[in-house]
């Protein structure tokens, strides 16, 4: 059913029409016109030049970063949402009233820290003289090149959304209707069971936010790649900075910008329509 | 215990934290009968179906099904579905899979399931919206996919916490007539929990009624509504005018009781022998007196008081009097009879019954 836009739905609504034109629609258009620009001497010139387009997606270089940031995100929505949910699970079934507003305040404290001084103090963790080789080193093994690797980068990821990924799955989880749980147990589905065939799908819509916004903040991060991966391969992030800096290549760079948004719209578009996909007719 | 006992719940009591919601609780459920526990909420009937169930643990007691202990036995290894006020029915599947559900659980292969589901819907009449999602059905269809649901396993016994109260009046004496033939023609137990006297009284073998944790009565309907036992029972019923006094003389045929409406002639109550001087309490059906406005013949009993006013009860009304003491006293009579009479808010009016219209609460 569609209802018809009401004088005061438009007019609540008006701040965050008018600041999402002005500063996603209006820069996005802008970004459109300027991947069709030239670079002529180190400057740029508005222009309709297809050039930048098939320059960019033609390169080997491109896909491999594309294929890997793709990747690396993807694992990361799946790796934080399977660690996130006994976490969530636990916060939302398990932990009485009291115990579970204090979890959800700490759940909110790192994010009162820098994520990029988050970071740094993971490199002292995980570089090769680091504290967790050192502790390796004390029971004879290692060490082990955790820093500059994937391994790095997910670690990093992880520390970019998984408080976010907790909340977002204990919001959906507190709303899970408990008696939809005993009628379950009373038709002979044990505890365990029951988490994976009742409380899995009913909460399922916010378990699939969950994922597509670890997803999202991965996708376009730039400062786990970097510091905790080192940079090379380079992901998409990277190569934007890259391209910015070698001969003022800004249109080249708008190229992967918008290959991202067009990227993050579409698994955000096939992760809603998942979400709320009805059984039967 | 009788050998027909299929559920007996052994001083079984409930205590949430320093609330004591079933207190002592001593209960035989025969096998096969519809038996229908019925009280306010927070009464208990719930608590003691859940604790049947395996929902709740009992704090003290023994509950045994089919003579075997179930207290510590988990609910999904107990063969006692239930079905919800709300249903519960899972919006993440379609009707069929709701059905197959608990068979699934027990890891019935896939043949058996499906012609078991497929007789199921077929029962419930349901088998054309077996692949719709249950969101979108009516309220009575959802019924039967939560009946289809729980009887799918072919249990021996079936629990019914209110599932009728959120039907409108007419889809809800369907429903009842759909649930008495189910339960005699299954031959299984049903307990069915509800606040409501008409669907009580209605289906049910036994009644049970419960106030404060504890048992009131137990009883087929008619006697219960013929021969409440306890004050609580009688005003529960909401249709009893209750009189309460000393004994004052006691003959072969009456018993004398004195209260502060007046002294009234008693049929004596074997379950509660009176001797001169017992405390003594009596109730008579709103139906079951007699409204004049002039003095009735002598020997009935008989007093006077005035009218408050008058309440519609479809084809009958409920005259609402208060005599002397500010006794309040309610007399049902058709419109018919009423239309005889000077009912004016403040008129006085004669009210009379007969000895063997009055019923003595031996619970009190």
């Amino acid at each position: 059913m569609r209802k018809s836009i009401t004088f005061y739905g438009l007019t609540f609504s008006l701040p965050m029409l008018v600041w999402q034109a002005l500063f996603f629609l209006a820069p996005l258009l802008f970004l459109i016109a300027l991947s069709f620009w030239s670079v002529r001497n180190f400057r740029m010139e508005p222009d309709f030049n297809p050039d930048n387009w098939t320059r960019m997606l033609g390169r080997a270089v491109f896909w491999q970063a594309y294929l890997r940031t793709f990747l690396l995100s993807a694992s990361a929505a799946v790796i934080t949402s399977i660690l996130a949910f006994p976490c969530a699970y636990a916060i939302a079934f398990k932990l009485s009233e009291t115990a579970r507003r204090w979890a959800i305040f700490l759940m909110v404290i790192p994010f009162f820290t820098s994520y990029l001084v988050r970071v740094y103090s993971w490199q002292i963790f995980l570089s090769d003289n680091g504290i967790f080789n050192a502790l390796f080193a004390q029971v004879g093994i290692g060490p082990f090149g955790m820093l500059n690797s994937s391994f790095g980068v997910m670690i990093g990821y992880l520390t970019l959304s998984f408080p976010l990924v907790v909340l977002l799955q204990l919001f959906s989880l507190v709303f899970v209707d408990k008696t939809l749980i005993e009628a379950a147990h009373n038709l002979h589905c044990g505890r365990l069971r029951t988490v994976f065939e009742v409380i899995v799908p009913s909460a399922k819509v916010g378990l699939v936010i969950a994922a597509l916004f670890c997803f999202i903040l991965t996708f376009g991060d730039f400062v786990s790649p970097l510091y905790l991966g080192g940079g090379d391969p380079p992901t998409l992030s990277i190569l934007i900075t890259d391209t910015t800096k070698s001969g003022q290549q800004w249109p080249r760079a708008a190229v992967i910008a918008l290959t991202m948004i067009a990227t993050l719209l579409a698994v955000a578009f096939a992760a809603v329509s998942f979400a709320y996909r009805e059984r039967g007719r | 215990m009788t050998d027909q006992a299929l559920v007996v719940f052994d001083g079984v009591a409930k205590r949430f934290g320093n609330f004591v919601a079933v207190e002592k609780l001593n209960l035989e459920i025969r096998k096969g009968e519809f038996l229908a526990i019925m009280g306010s909420s927070g009464c208990g009937k719930t608590t003691t179906l859940r604790m049947l169930a395996g929902l709740e643990a009992p704090s003290e007691g023994e509950i045994r099904l089919d003579g075997k202990r179930i207290n510590d036995l988990p609910t999904w290894n107990r063969d006692t579905p239930m079905v919800w006020q709300s249903l519960a029915l899972f919006p993440f599947l379609t009707v069929r899979e709701n059905v197959e559900f608990s068979l699934r659980m027990r890891g019935a292969d896939k043949a058996a399931r499906r012609r078991r589901v497929d007789k199921w819907l077929e029962r419930m009449q349901i088998t054309e919206f077996a692949d719709r999602n249950v969101a979108h059905l009516s309220g009575g269809q959802r019924q039967r996919v939560a009946l289809a649901r729980s009887l799918v396993t072919e249990p021996q016994i079936l629990l019914l916490d209110e599932p009728l109260s959120a039907l409108d009046a007419h889809l809800k004496v369907r429903m009842q007539s759909v649930l008495s033939n189910l339960q005699r023609e299954l031959g299984i137990t049903f307990v069915y929990v509800t606040h409501s006297q008409s669907e009580a009284f209605s289906m049910a073998d036994r009644v049970v009624i419960m106030s404060r944790g504890r048992i009131e009565q137990i009883g087929n309907p008619q006697e219960i509504y013929r021969a409440p036992r306890t004050k609580f029972v009688a005003e529960f019923l909401g249709s009893s005018n209750i009189f309460a006094g000393e004994v004052s003389n006691v003959s072969e045929a009456a018993v004398k009781i004195s209260t502060p409406a007046g002294e009234f002639d008693v049929v004596p109550n074997a379950a509660k022998p009176l001797s001169k001087g017992n405390k003594a309490t009596f109730v008579v059906s709103d139906d079951r007196l007699h409204l004049s406005n002039r003095p009735p013949e002598d020997r009935l009993n008989r007093l006077q008081a005035s009218v408050v006013g008058e309440e519609f009860v479809g084809a009958t009304a409920v005259i609402h009097l208060e005599g002397a003491e500010r006794i309040e006293i309610k007399v049902q009579k058709s419109h018919d009879e009423l239309e005889q009479l000077n009912l004016e808010p403040g008129a006085q009016v004669w009210v009379s019954w007969r000895p063997d219209a009055t019923h003595i609460l031996p619970g009190e």
